[in-house]
């Protein structure tokens, strides 16, 4: 049987990215045809819900019931990867009630593959937060996601500074996700159609859309980049799905 | 299907004669077709919207506005053939978008039939430019324009590998006369009744270049 597996997306810093990650990874593995179903935190009214409505649904991970739902559906839910947006401020929290209710006790006895894509801001705090973070990642794949999305940079021209924080943990792997033109960023938002719906000029109810070629054109051509990093640390593997031959890229 | 053409005429240079190419390649079609749509993104030397203002409009690709409203115009099966003069400053930010955007595989796919018409020159910014070209353009969609007045007879030997379209060099006075905002190529051939004259005949040489380059396209029609 396959092992159920859990991404979890987030940051203690609000505005860095985490939902647009989140989305890029949904589109990945319904590209690559790896049944997922998603959680979205940011009670009541979730973005990720907005871009996935379908397989995505709204939570409130400091409740017990909806810890419930999550957690002891893992098994018995069809699909085998569940991806969760973590809600601002709520990652450590998060992380410490997984720990408290002996989920990452089963990651560390490898009975579930547990990833956490922590989302980082180019402030030291953010940075700070990958020392918190990391006391609970034993037995777990900790991805440092440096987003670019907002033109920012991590310390790169203090390598001391940046050694400090991103060498700090051995078996984090970084990830980078490259800039998407603000135009395109806005107009997706518009559409509120998941990225790979927009590339295919898709409405919300799959109808034909009029989007912009240059801007779908930006999109196809940023996710392309972001798929290419998501395949470099083998995400299609961890969830136990291989690569998918025929990957469906949006237009057709 | 009858697939729109895209004529792009571009050259990382100035003053090589993008204007005077699409300016021909403009009447040469409006000759033949009676219909084409020019845009002008070469605003900071001599401009094809003084030229033929009628079907002309300014287009830019410094923004992202200026892309959309280009490019969403361009990628049009629409059976109107469209012709636009890159401006040397403009050269590598166009072709880094149509790189990002898909803009070749798109047009295919659409039925759009984009040509880049590169006015050669013997400087290392057109090497460069030229090479960026082969490594992002199908061979059988770029042709170099050899402009004689430009590379004196000496084109890189590296452009002379695939299609080339050549345009012969006018003596001062004829190129002053052709300078002119009010001279029309058509027109001039429509009036002049000796046939025999440089300038008929120079003008004839290029229109049938441009309809041996419409051929190929036809013939290259899936």
């Amino acid at each position: 049987m396959v092992k159920p597996v859990v991404i979890v997306v987030g940051a203690d810093k609000g505005g860095v990215g985490k939902t647009t990650v989140s989305r890029t990874l949904l589109d990945y593995f319904s590209a690559n045809n790896v049944p997922t179903r998603a959680f979205d935190t940011e009670s009541p009214r979730g973005t990720l819900k907005r871009f996935h409505p379908d397989i995505t649904e709204i939570v409130d991970m400091t409740s017990t019931s909806d810890q419930m739902k999550i957690f002891d559906t893992l098994n018995s839910a069809s699909p085998s990867v569940t991806v969760i947006d973590v809600r601002a401020g709520l990652l450590s929290p998060a992380l410490a009630s997984l720990r408290d209710i002996g989920f990452l006790d089963a990651a560390r006895g490898g009975q579930i593959t547990f990833a956490v894509f922590h989302i980082l801001g180019p402030s030291i705090a953010s940075l700070d937060e990958i020392a918190e973070t990391a006391n609970f990642m034993i037995g777990a794949k900790y991805f440092l996601v440096k987003n670019f999305i907002n033109n920012t940079s991590f310390f790169e021209w203090d390598q001391a500074t940046y050694n400090s924080y991103f060498r700090r943990i051995k078996d984090a792997t970084e990830l980078t996700i490259p800039k998407l033109n603000e135009m395109a960023y806005e107009q997706v938002e518009v559409a509120s159609v998941p990225f790979l719906k927009f590339v295919a000029n898709k409405g919300v109810h799959d109808e034909t859309e009029n989007y912009s070629f240059v801007l779908r054109g930006y999109v196809r051509h940023w996710l392309a980049n972001v798929w290419s990093e998501f395949d470099r640390i083998k995400l299609t593997d961890l969830v136990g799905a291989g690569q998918s031959g025929a990957r469906v890229s949006g237009e057709k | 299907m009858q697939r729109t053409p895209v004529f792009i005429i571009c050259s990382p240079r100035p003053l090589v004669g993008k204007t005077l190419t699409a300016r021909l390649l403009c009447e040469f079609l409006l000759l033949k077709h009676s219909t084409v749509a020019a845009f002008d993104i070469n605003l900071k030397e001599p401009s094809l919207l003084e030229y033929l203002p009628a079907i002309t409009e300014t287009a830019e690709v410094d923004d992202t506005f200026g892309k959309m409203a280009l490019m969403d115009r361009v990628i049009v099966n629409d059976g109107i053939a469209k012709v636009i003069d890159l401006g040397f400053h403009a050269f590598d930010e166009f072709f880094k978008m149509s790189e990002e955007i898909g803009f070749m595989k798109e047009a295919a796919r659409r039925g759009v039939a984009p040509v880049i018409l590169f006015v050669a020159d013997t400087d290392r910014a057109s090497a460069r430019g030229y090479g960026m070209l082969t490594q992002q353009i199908p061979a059988n969609a770029l042709v170099t324009v050899d402009n004689e007045l430009v590379v004196l007879g000496e084109l890189p030997a590296a452009m002379d590998n695939g299609r080339v379209i050549r345009i012969s060099a006018l003596p001062v006075f004829l190129k002053t006369y052709i300078s002119r905002l009010t001279f029309s190529f058509t027109d001039y051939l429509r009036g002049e009744k000796d046939s025999s004259t440089e300038l008929h005949q120079w003008i004839r040489r290029n229109y049938s270049s441009f309809r041996d380059l419409e051929l190929t396209l036809i013939l290259q029609q899936p």
